[in-house]
């Protein structure tokens, strides 16, 4: 439900939705939910100081209460 | 340091375009016009957070609204407190992310107001409160009154307050401990 919610919020407020790509990767610590966008709507998602990429965080972890998650942004051309 | 005018011309009066219908032909059409762009704000809004309720599953209303010359959106019902969290600290978010959603489709920024369960409507009223005992204690004494920290939100109602009863304040410290100084009309 988590990475379906942040994947609306993001889809939501980008220029490029359809590339919006968001990944629940469980690490011993927790989950990690990566974040791909389009280059371009990189620095949209993370925003002026962060400020956006701080808001998606807190609403997101509002929602998982205390199964919280990581969140990461990387645009789609860092591919691994 | 003073934010106030910034806060001000971010945060302009809630009455203005109610009383612009009043007006010419051209200016009533331009405040159609502008009354249409706000309900096209709170459609693109309420679609957002829906979506968003849908998911979480969690149940709640949208109630879309024109409040001066700014769109409005509600969510009510149902179990909120997590969706408002602690000082209204997601709420906030939420609103952020809202906003940014309108400027997507419409292309232009956005000063939609959101509430959640109620929360900016319970705060106002203790913020008037706060602001007026605030007055009346520098009417008083003579000495500037300093509150405690407060979001923009929360120093622009306070500032409403204030300006309405003659007095002047403005903001100092910086983000997120900024509050309001409430002095003596000069």
């Amino acid at each position: 439900m988590l990475s379906e919610a942040l994947e609306h919020l993001v889809r939501g407020i980008v220029k490029h939705p359809d590339e919006v790509v968001v990944r629940d990767k469980q690490l011993r610590r927790g989950s990690l939910l990566e974040v791909r966008v389009h280059p371009d709507d990189l620095g949209k998602v993370i925003g002026r100081n962060g400020r956006t990429a701080t808001a998606l965080r807190t609403v997101v972890n509002a929602l998982g209460g205390r199964n919280g998650a990581r969140i990461d942004f990387v645009d789609v051309d860092r591919r691994r | 340091m003073t934010d106030q005018t910034t806060e001000q011309t971010a945060e302009q009066p809630v009455d203005t375009a109610a009383t612009q219908d009043t007006s010419g032909a051209t200016g009533s059409d331009l405040a159609a016009e502008r009354i249409k762009q706000l309900e096209n704000e709170g459609d693109i809004a309420a679609d957002y957070l829906e979506e968003l309720l849908d998911i979480a599953d969690l149940d709640g209303d949208l109630d879309m609204d024109v409040e001066g010359d700014r769109a409005s959106v509600s969510i009510v019902g149902g179990d909120l407190d997590k969706l408002v969290g602690r000082h209204g600290e997601v709420l906030d978010a939420l609103q952020e992310l809202t906003r940014l959603a309108v400027l997507r489709e419409t292309g232009e920024r956005s000063r939609l107001m959101l509430d959640i369960g109620g929360h900016r409507a319970r705060r106002r009223t203790v913020l008037e409160g706060l602001a007026t005992d605030a007055v009346e204690k520098v009417k008083k004494t003579g000495e500037p009154v300093s509150l405690q920290p407060m979001t923009p939100f929360e120093r622009k109602v306070v500032h409403d307050v204030v300006a309405g009863a003659g007095l002047v304040s403005d903001s100092e410290g910086t983000e997120p401990k900024r509050y309001v100084v409430v002095r003596p009309a000069s």
